[in-house]
């Protein structure tokens, strides 16, 4: 397994899509602060601190992982290299996790990528976190870590297992894409109110508060659960959780990251470990 | 005799096709095996299940005295080199890079043999070439360095002459003699063009519908071979009657032309018919060649009758 580490991170060494998505980080770390605080300069009323965009990370990092898993796991496919590591008579789990190890380490380094270049120009333009949301900070960058590896370790999954490197990019990148917007819908549909606040115009011409309404939309009951579940365990949902700084339940979250990546690191050893390799 | 693969009744199908049936084949220590089959008869398949790309459905192999079954298998497998179908290496990357990167799959810490392995198959001078730009042959001979890497002592070639131009095809049949005669490297090579391989292979294996027909040394296929006298005729009714009444083994194959079999001195054929006012315009000794031989082997039935009176 060592020495497919070895070739594997000799390989991203040499990965353009790898530099691209570091570059992109990077300028993305430096470009959201600085523009918040431009905004915060033109609009007396704004104010933001070194926390607001510091997640949006978690967005991108979660479609780069599928851009860089079915790229770089793809190309031993289409390039046909895949067949080199068998032949030479290394074993097919090493050689899924070695690809697992060496894409989750590239995602880490994207984010970090983000995470430096953001402090290095947020700081001197809002100051350092608060010391009170200091724990909460790390919990979230923790917990998007953890989501980190479940994202790689799907897509991992689909590349290993798809042969053809086109159709793990499509389900990889479009898969990404549709469990975010779902994630966001669901965001919605958990974020109605219960009720919505009436106003009546009495004779004399003034406003005046009536009973609420129930919101006929409001989740309720077991359907809500299902919901809030959903919410929790998808990789979608956690992404927009975690951007948001919505997420109250981190170490569930957590939890079920690594119950996925665990999970979807097993089913695709099992059934690459059966797969016939053209 | 040593083999380095034999195969007993082997067998691989995907759902409902059978690719391999009942296949078993011996490779000889030292030899170059020339694997001759149609489109589809499952050459590949056959590499793909050795180089453990695949795993049998029925039957076994051994790597070197090691089965298939047991777990040993993997470490034989480094002493395998292939190039499967197409070669198999990175496009963004630089020949050497490939090789660095195939040096560190292997775990061989020095880089120090690939300057030589690339002066071997002829690509010391390519530079920071990326291999995407590299022609045909270019990356055939790429692939084969990749193969050789590990230093092994089994390589296995499918098709690596197709799509060569004359010039690639003469170096790559030098590379692989040389393999075979300095490094002693036994070779499995599977190609559609049988006057190459009959050039290269000292052992050939005949596969038709999964399964091998035939097992043969050149040495046997030599002696095998028909020798025969071909002759160009004027009048090839005369030549028919004359040789008929001579008791000669013969084949008609055209208006002008007709093959010899039994030995016969030159005098002693042209003139009898001359005598019967037919002129023989030329005379030539000819061998059967591989070709003919895998057309008889492998549905050359028809064709022979075709053309045998």
């Amino acid at each position: 397994m060592s020495k497919l580490l070895h070739a594997n991170f000799a390989r991203l060494k040499q990965d353009t899509f790898f530099w691209i998505g570091t570059v992109f980080m990077i300028v993305l770390g430096i470009l959201i602060p600085v523009t918040q605080y431009f905004e915060m300069k033109k609009y007396e009323w704004y104010t933001a601190t070194l926390t607001n965009g510091f997640f949006i990370y978690v967005v991108f990092m979660a479609i780069l992982s599928a851009v860089f898993c079915s790229l770089f796991t793809g190309t031993e496919y289409s390039d046909g290299t895949m067949r080199n590591k068998l032949i030479t008579g290394h074993s097919r789990i090493d050689i899924y996790l070695a690809n697992l190890i060496v894409s989750a380490a590239a995602v880490f380094i994207l984010c970090f990528a983000y995470i430096l270049a953001y402090l290095c120009s947020g700081i001197p333009l809002f100051g350092f976190f608060p010391k009170e949301s200091l724990p909460v900070i790390l919990g979230f960058m923790g917990c998007s870590f953890v989501l980190s590896v479940a994202i790689t370790a799907i897509c991992t999954a689909v590349a290993m297992l798809c042969q053809t490197k086109a159709n793990t990019a499509v389900i990889c990148i479009l898969g990404i894409f549709i469990l975010i917007f779902f994630g966001a819908y669901t965001d919605s549909q958990l974020g109605m109110p219960e009720y919505y606040d009436t106003y009546f115009m009495g004779d004399d011409g003034e406003a005046s508060d009536a009973a609420p309404i129930p919101n006929p939309g409001y989740l309720r009951g077991t359907k809500r659960e299902v919901f809030e579940f959903i919410h929790d365990f998808l990789p979608g949902n956690q992404v927009v959780q975690l951007s948001a700084m919505s997420a109250t339940h981190l170490w569930k979250m957590s939890l079920y990251s690594a119950l996925i990546a665990v999970s979807s690191t097993g089913l695709g050893v099992c059934l690459f470990w059966r797969e016939d390799i053209k | 005799m040593e083999y380095v693969l034999t195969a007993n009744a082997l067998g691989k199908s995907y759902r409902h096709f059978q690719a391999l049936n009942n296949l078993s084949m011996h490779i000889p220590k030292g030899a170059i095996y020339g694997f001759v089959g149609k489109n589809g008869s499952g050459k590949t398949t056959l590499i793909r299940l050795i180089c453990g790309l695949q795993k049998p459905t029925a039957g076994s192999y051994t790597l070197y005295g090691i089965p298939n079954t047991e777990k040993e298998i993997q470490k034989t497998r480094g002493r395998i080199g292939a190039v499967v179908e197409t070669p198999s290496l990175y496009l963004n990357m630089t020949a050497e890079d490939n090789l660095k990167e195939q040096y560190r799959i292997l775990g061989i810490p020095s880089f120090q043999g690939i300057p030589g392995l690339l002066k071997l198959v002829g690509l010391e001078n390519t530079g920071k070439k990326k291999a995407r730009h590299f022609s045909l042959g270019m990356r055939q001979r790429l692939g084969i360095a990749i193969a050789l890497c590990g230093s092994p002592d089994f390589l296995v070639l499918d098709e690596p002459i197709n799509g060569l131009d004359p010039q690639g095809i003469i170096e790559i049949r030098e590379l692989i003699l040389k393999l075979n005669k300095e490094r002693q490297i036994t070779v499995l090579i599977s190609s559609h063009i049988l006057d190459e391989l009959s050039r290269l292979a000292t052992h050939y294996g005949f596969i038709d519908h999964g399964h091998i027909v035939k097992e043969i040394s050149a040495a046997e296929l030599e002696n095998a071979s028909r020798k025969c006298i071909r002759l160009e005729v004027s009048d090839i009714k005369t030549f028919a009657r004359v040789a008929e009444s001579l008791k000669l083994e013969y084949s008609v194959l055209s208006a002008t032309h007709a093959d010899v079999f039994t030995k016969i001195t030159a005098t002693g054929l042209i003139v009898p018919l001359a005598q019967e006012g037919c002129e023989v315009i030329s005379v030539q000794e000819h061998d059967e060649s591989l070709e003919s031989y895998y057309v008889k082997l492998l549905g050359g039935n028809q064709y022979e009758q075709t053309f045998t009176c």
